[in-house]
């Protein structure tokens, strides 16, 4: 299995205070991870390097192949179109209707009218908000916001989906049917990594978790199965 | 084509999101920019009254009363000959005499007393085009002024003088003004762009998200502070115009200044395009100062 993801003797401080320590992460092409942990245990500094928002002190990070830490600040934009962002607080702009939400990094790719009308249909049928297409992010429920966020974050075909916290405005049973979203992202091939502080959500899903403690990785524990899909 | 669209329908939002700023910033540049105007307007005016003075400007060559006939034509001959000379006009003292009683019918008694005619027979010279210039004239006046047969040479050198260098303060006033007036407008319309990059934040955080490069983000930005530059710039000369017609009006208005009327004139259409491109300009730099450090992948 090729890797999609490594992270090699990864740390990080914040304030001489260390948000990652020696951090060593493999996650395959196809993967599903939870990245399990208590607020501040790192796992939203690790899903930021991963986007190039933030840099390592130490250690180096690959998505795909390349090495995340040695991007030019151009080249970060490119990388950001290959990996979709999920986001706890959904970051949906509220003056636009959930369509042109969808279709944004589309347009920002220069994708042809043609080809945006169908991509954001498809992914909003995938997600299930087809219906709310016309509507704004405000008259949607949490759940649908959620579902529009989904939809944007794989509207391009990324390679890698991560998810900081997706489930964490979420009722139970919400947050149920965005894993199994997810769940159907990954299955198309989508490697997907959810970071979340929920246990009820590694109970929904059979895959690998790791988890963190104050930037530490703790010994992978016995899950169910380590699954690729 | 859609991302385009998208562009200019940011810039366009922008604008509509923060009106009362937009509108501060395309009258507080609108003002400046006036005021650069004027000062241009002014300038270009005196620019033309001074070409126009040059224009006109004859050299009065007065002869000596005991220069002979055949003196006087040789004097012409050689005036003529001159290259430096345009045109040569003789005006003779009987000529002379009359125009003076003419142009000032009620001092024309003042001459009577004297008995004989007293003024000077003379050559009115225009000199060529290509030797108008002040220290050209100034050269010409002192040769001829040596000749055989010449009384005295007079032409209006010192008003000359003194509107060239009337013309290079003013020259140097809208310099500096323009400079001063111009930092001002750029730091105006950054100073909007600052508050539009301010009550957008998040939407630009999310754009980086995305994958947005810092041009894509930038864009609309750039877009509307040219938009502001130009339309502060626009709204400037639609002031000096409203301002120059008033003046124009107050001057036919005092009779006395009627010929002065079409002496004076509004900038002509190339330097108000020129205007407006530079307003647009002032507006574009005023963006990029303020979005020199924005859209870069990481923060």
């Amino acid at each position: 299995m090729d890797a999609m993801i490594q992270l090699i003797h990864v740390s990080k401080w914040y304030d001489r205070r260390p948000a990652l320590s020696d951090v060593m992460i493999e996650i395959e092409k196809g993967e599903f991870v939870l990245l399990m942990g208590p607020s501040g245990s790192g796992k939203s500094t690790i899903l930021r390097m991963l986007i190039g928002e933030e840099q390592p002190d130490e250690g180096q990070l690959f998505v795909q192949g390349k090495n995340v830490t040695k991007l030019k600040r151009s080249e970060i934009p490119y990388l950001r179109r290959k990996v979709g962002s999920v986001f706890q607080d959904f970051r949906l702009l509220p003056k636009k209707s959930v369509f042109d939400n969808v279709a944004l990094p589309l347009i920002v790719q220069g994708v042809s009218e043609k080809d945006i009308r169908r991509k954001v249909t498809e992914a909003l049928r995938a997600v299930g908000v087809e219906h709310k297409r016309d509507q704004s992010p405000s008259s949607l429920s949490t759940g649908e916001q959620q579902r529009a966020c989904i939809a944007r974050a794989i509207v391009n075909g990324p390679v890698v989906l991560l998810a900081d916290e997706p489930t964490g405005n979420l009722d139970p049973e919400l947050t149920g049917e965005i894993i199994e979203l997810f769940k159907l992202i990954n299955a198309r091939g989508t490697t997907v990594v959810v970071a979340t502080h929920n246990h009820h959500v590694m109970h929904q899903v059979n895959c690998r978790v790791i988890s963190l403690m104050q930037g530490v990785v703790l010994p992978e524990r016995a899950m169910p199965e380590r699954v690729v899909v | 084509m859609r991302r385009l669209f998208y562009l200019v329908r940011e810039a366009w939002a922008n604008m509509r999101t923060n009106r009362l700023t937009t509108i501060v910033a395309i009258l507080t540049t609108a003002f400046t920019l006036t005021c650069v105007g004027i000062f241009l307007l002014i300038y270009v005016n005196l620019q033309h009254a001074a070409g126009w003075l040059q224009e006109d400007v004859k050299i009065m060559v007065y002869l000596e009363d005991r220069l002979s006939r055949d003196g006087r034509l040789q004097l012409e001959l050689m005036l003529k000959s001159d290259h430096m000379v345009g045109s040569v006009l003789y005006i003779s003292k009987e000529q002379a005499l009359t125009e003076f009683r003419t142009q000032f019918p009620a001092d024309s008694h003042l001459l009577e007393g004297l008995g004989e005619n007293p003024l000077p027979a003379s050559f009115v010279v225009t000199l060529a085009q290509n030797s108008r210039s002040p220290e050209a004239i100034k050269e010409w006046v002192e040769q001829v002024q040596t000749m055989g047969g010449v009384a005295k040479v007079d032409y209006n050198q010192q008003w000359i003088s003194l509107l060239a260098e009337l013309i290079s303060y003013i020259e140097l006033a809208a310099l500096g003004v323009g400079i001063l007036l111009s930092a001002a407008a750029v730091t105006i319309i950054g100073n909007t762009i600052r508050l539009a990059l301010f009550a957008r934040r998040e939407e630009i955080e999310i754009l980086r998200s995305i994958g947005a490069t810092g041009t894509f983000i930038r864009v609309p930005y750039f877009l509307e502070g040219a938009a502001l530059g130009a339309c502060g710039s626009a709204l400037s000369l639609g002031i000096l115009k409203v301002g120059f017609e008033l003046f124009r009006q107050q001057v036919e208005f005092i009779s006395r200044f009627s010929e002065m009327e079409g002496l004076i004139s509004f900038f002509p259409l190339s330097a108000c395009l020129a205007l407006v491109l530079a307003g647009t300009a002032l507006g574009f730099t005023g963006s990029v100062v303020s979005l020199l450090r924005v859209g870069e992948g990481r923060v």
